[in-house]
């Protein structure tokens, strides 16, 4: 386009005519095709990289006939895995796309704790089926502790002593009158019953921190109480002797064993408890009333104080459980349960995971109990290393290992519109944000085409420009200066240039207009010209000027 | 003679406990933060404490100011490792909680793993004189107790009061929001808050070795103490907890006097849920401003 004219010579196409004034030849700029800005304006500047946002997921083809086809749990209508279907517009196919594949993790992850004792190495046999009952006891406390933490939003601290409680509470029971093991988790879910209902009495009133300040009180209490009453066993360190399940005749593999899988079928148990509360009714209501937005939930008719009551006591009723269960296991309880330092591990495990879900819990116990008790060797080193774990958890991670995904995600798109806002430039167009409030829209395009026409107008004004103007301010211009002028004479009304005659032929000054009816022009400057020209230009001068600086 | 026995216990322990929770209070009201590593800050400045009688002196000055020294020490290193990094974040008052907790878990192992599990005890610090007044017998213990408490108190909160940090952190317990917008560092007073409520969980350190020996988990039930007794006094408040302080104290000798020492805790904490339940946010607490973080 630009070789379309190099020259920088204008002719005067009326001097053959003999005009008055007029020259012959005159400099001006070379050629400029207006259309640069526009297809510079119009073009991506984004740099585009091989790797995009594209998200990979396999995408399964459809069954035929089997399409309408729905695994469901049975007698609901939810759906065991959730697929979206859709049809493929390129190769006209059904396809289908697993949108959520947690439920497969999960049948995946427990198929391995469930084989696990069958192909565990000899060696280590001993150390790892114990690790991996004590790893499924305190899941389930996890998961009981994870429903009042994240469904019920009460920061308890005292779950551990609810154990305990319910645990020394059947341990005592068993010794003294004999009651056999199977009557324990049933009498345990009583006393947490008992107690959860008592401390749960000081949650309706206090909110969040207070409760939290006092049920590490609370679990205090408890340690102390039970350290040094007699009847606990306060001479050797807990209640042992219990009667337990586990049979005393097996090999100590075959006990090893029998205590595993008990342990297996009660995290199984607390799943399904976790899910029959957090996936239901109560979990559905309070999650309608998250922290800070009681009050929405409250005027719309939701109940969350007693729902969160209710998931409170249910909770406390199978850690209760779950105390009785942790006796009839091991035959006995320890006071270790209520030590400062198993509070603080069970809130790592909470908080490591990833607070509000259920893999978040197990996970996070996971990591906990391997570093506890399978790395016992390293003393309190192994302690010091959760320790960091979970100071870096809370340091830098917004929801636990399980929220990295989402903070990445936030945090990645927090980076693109900062990039995105730095190649923005702003020269009278409206930003995004603006353009969404304008009504007209028209006002939109306008600013946009207005700002084009600006950056190519400025690129026209040279000396050689100014100078033809001075020489002849009226009458056949270059084209460059033609374009200049028709812009500036098209400007709307308000601080539009204009001159004011104060002497005729002698004195002009340069005013500029209000644009309203009946609101005089305001002077612009002091200065006062001779001629009506050297006005002309003096205006031309001081519009090249402000569209210089616009 | 029992009577009185069980008054002057009741202020010994009242002035002890309640430097411990004017340390929470303050920290809680100005910061935000709910410094459950409190415990460990005590038990790092009775070991500093245990560590100068040891290799410099055990002149009780001397030990008096090195467990203020460390206590400080302490406070500010949970300031520069739980504070400053999660107080501008989202949820900053649970992450905040979690981390000092974290703290606690990792100085604790780690004073473990260093000193081993043996209790140690710091000579005594003012001399074993005896004063008796009207048939009663104070100890050099005790009067010294309380005189070393209530001047660092009174000293701590006249200098909150009377100075420019003092102002500052005062502004940012009324409003942490607007103590910034005119120009209050946040992280520097933080700071300051924690260098000093440090320095009170040091003194307490240092006072009470004699009755608690310096374990690596002999904070824990100081701290229990102190954070209970913020509780109950409304957090936030001195005036509160001065009043829960005493209240406390006092039940805390008559329930060792009459039914015994193990029921200490249960009596406390079914007269602490009590005060709770009429007023949720304890004695002093004004009962629908919560602080906003």
């Amino acid at each position: 386009m630009s070789d379309v004219d190099t020259s920088s010579k204008w002719r005067n196409p009326v001097f053959l005519w003999g005009a008055k004034g007029a020259v012959e030849e005159l400099p001006t700029n070379p050629f400029r095709s207006h259309q640069e800005i526009w297809r510079k304006t119009r073009e991506s500047k984004t740099e585009l990289f091989p790797v995009g946002r594209l998200r990979y997921y396999y995408k399964w083809p459809g069954h035929g006939g089997a399409t309408w086809n729905r695994l469901r749990y049975w007698p609901t209508r939810r759906r065991v895995i959730r697929v979206r279907g859709e049809y493929n517009p390129k190769t006209l196919r059904r396809e289908k796309t697993i949108v959520d594949k947690r439920p497969i993790w999960w049948l995946l992850g427990l198929l391995v704790l469930a084989m696990g004792p069958l192909c565990t190495p000899l060696g280590v046999q001993n150390t790892l089926l114990t690790a991996a009952s004590t790893f499924a006891i305190y899941a389930s406390i996890s998961l009981c502790w994870m429903l009042i933490i994240g469904t019920a939003g009460i920061f308890t601290l005292a779950s551990y002593a609810v154990v305990g409680t319910a645990a020394f509470c059947t341990a005592y029971l068993s010794i003294s009158f004999g009651v056999p093991w199977w009557l324990l988790p049933p009498i345990g879910a009583a006393a947490g019953l008992i107690f959860g209902g008592i401390i749960a009495l000081p949650a309706t009133r206090l909110d969040g921190f207070y409760y939290a300040l006092l049920t590490l009180g609370l679990n205090e209490l408890c340690r102390v109480y039970f350290t040094t009453s007699p009847i606990f066993g306060a001479a050797n360190g807990g209640l042992f002797g219990a009667s337990t399940f586990i049979p005393d005749s097996a090999s100590q593999f075959g006990r090893l064993l029998t205590s595993y899988y008990a342990c297996f079928a009660l995290l199984l148990l607390a799943l399904l408890f976790y899910r029959q509360v957090n996936g239901r009714r109560l979990g559905r209501i309070l999650r309608m009333a998250p922290e800070k937005r009681e009050a929405f939930a409250e005027a719309v008719g939701v109940n969350y104080r007693s729902a969160r009551i209710r998931v409170f006591v249910l909770s406390s009723i199978g850690l209760g459980f779950i105390g009785g269960f942790y006796t009839a296991n091991f035959g006995g309880v320890a006071f270790s349960l209520f030590n400062f330092d198993t509070v603080l591990l069970g809130l790592g495990m909470l908080v490591i995971g990833g607070i509000g879900r259920a893999e978040g819990a197990v996970i996070g116990t996971f990591i906990v109990v391997f570093f506890d008790k399978f790395l016992i060797t390293l003393g309190p080193l192994r302690l010091i290393l959760i320790g960091l774990i979970m100071l870096f958890v809370s340091l830098y991670l917004r929801n636990g290992l399980f929220g990295i995904k989402a903070q990445f995600r936030n945090w990645r798109d927090k980076k693109k519109s900062e990039r995105r806002s730095t190649r923005a430039e702003k020269g009278g167009e409206m930003l995004p944000e603006e353009a969404t409030e304008t009504l007209d829209k028209d006002i939109v395009y306008m600013r946009r085409f207005d700002k084009m026409q600006r950056d190519y107008l400025k690129t026209l004004v040279s000396p050689e420009v100014i100078a033809e103007h001075q020489g002849s301010p009226q009458g056949q211009h270059s084209e460059a200066l033609q374009r200049l002028l028709i812009y500036f004479r098209g400007r709307p009304q308000i601080d539009k240039y204009a001159i004011t005659c104060v002497e005729v032929n002698k004195a002009y000054r340069i005013v500029a207009l209000s644009g309203h009816r009946g609101v005089p022009p305001r002077l612009v400057e002091d200065k006062i010209y001779p001629t009506p020209k050297d006005a002309f230009h003096g205006v031309f001068v001081r519009r090249v000027q402000d569209l210089l600086e616009s | 003679m029992d009577l009185w026995f069980v008054i002057s216990n009741a202020i010994v322990l009242a002035c002890i406990y309640g430097t411990l929770a004017i340390g929470v209070s303050i920290t809680w009201s100005s910061l935000g933060l709910l410094n459950l590593a409190y415990g460990f800050i005590f038990t790092l400045a009775g070991y500093g404490a245990w560590l100068v009688s040891e290799h410099v002196s055990d002149w009780g000055p001397v030990l008096l100011a090195a467990g203020i020294l460390v206590g400080a020490l302490g406070g500010i290193m949970v300031c520069a490792f739980a504070f400053i990094p999660t107080h501008d974040k989202p949820n900053f008052t649970i992450r905040g909680m979690i981390a000092t907790l974290a703290i606690s878990l990792l100085g604790t192992q780690a004073l473990l793993w260093w000193f081993g599990p043996r209790a140690k005890t710091l000579p005594g610090i003012f001399g074993d004189w005896k004063v008796s007044l009207s048939g009663m017998v104070l100890g050099a213990d005790k009067i010294g107790n309380v005189l070393t408490s209530v001047v660092m108190l009174v000293a701590v909160l006249r200098w909150m009061q009377s100075s420019r940090r003092g102002l500052e952190i005062r502004a940012m317990m009324m409003n942490p929001h607007a103590a910034s917008i005119v120009g209050i560092g946040v992280r520097r007073t933080s700071f300051y808050v924690m260098a000093i409520t440090g320095s009170l969980a040091g003194l307490a350190a240092v006072l009470l070795s004699q009755t608690y020996y310096i374990s690596p988990f002999g904070g824990l039930t100081p701290m229990i103490k102190g954070v209970s007794i913020a509780l109950c006094g409304g957090l936030g408040s001195v005036r509160g907890a001065v009043i829960a302080a005493m209240v406390l104290g006092l039940n805390e000798s008559l329930t060792t006097v009459t039914i015994g020492g193990r029921y200490v805790l249960i009596t406390q904490f079914v007269f602490i849920i009590a005060i709770l339940l009429v007023r949720p946010r304890g004695i002093a607490g004004i009962l629908d401003k919560a602080r906003e973080a």
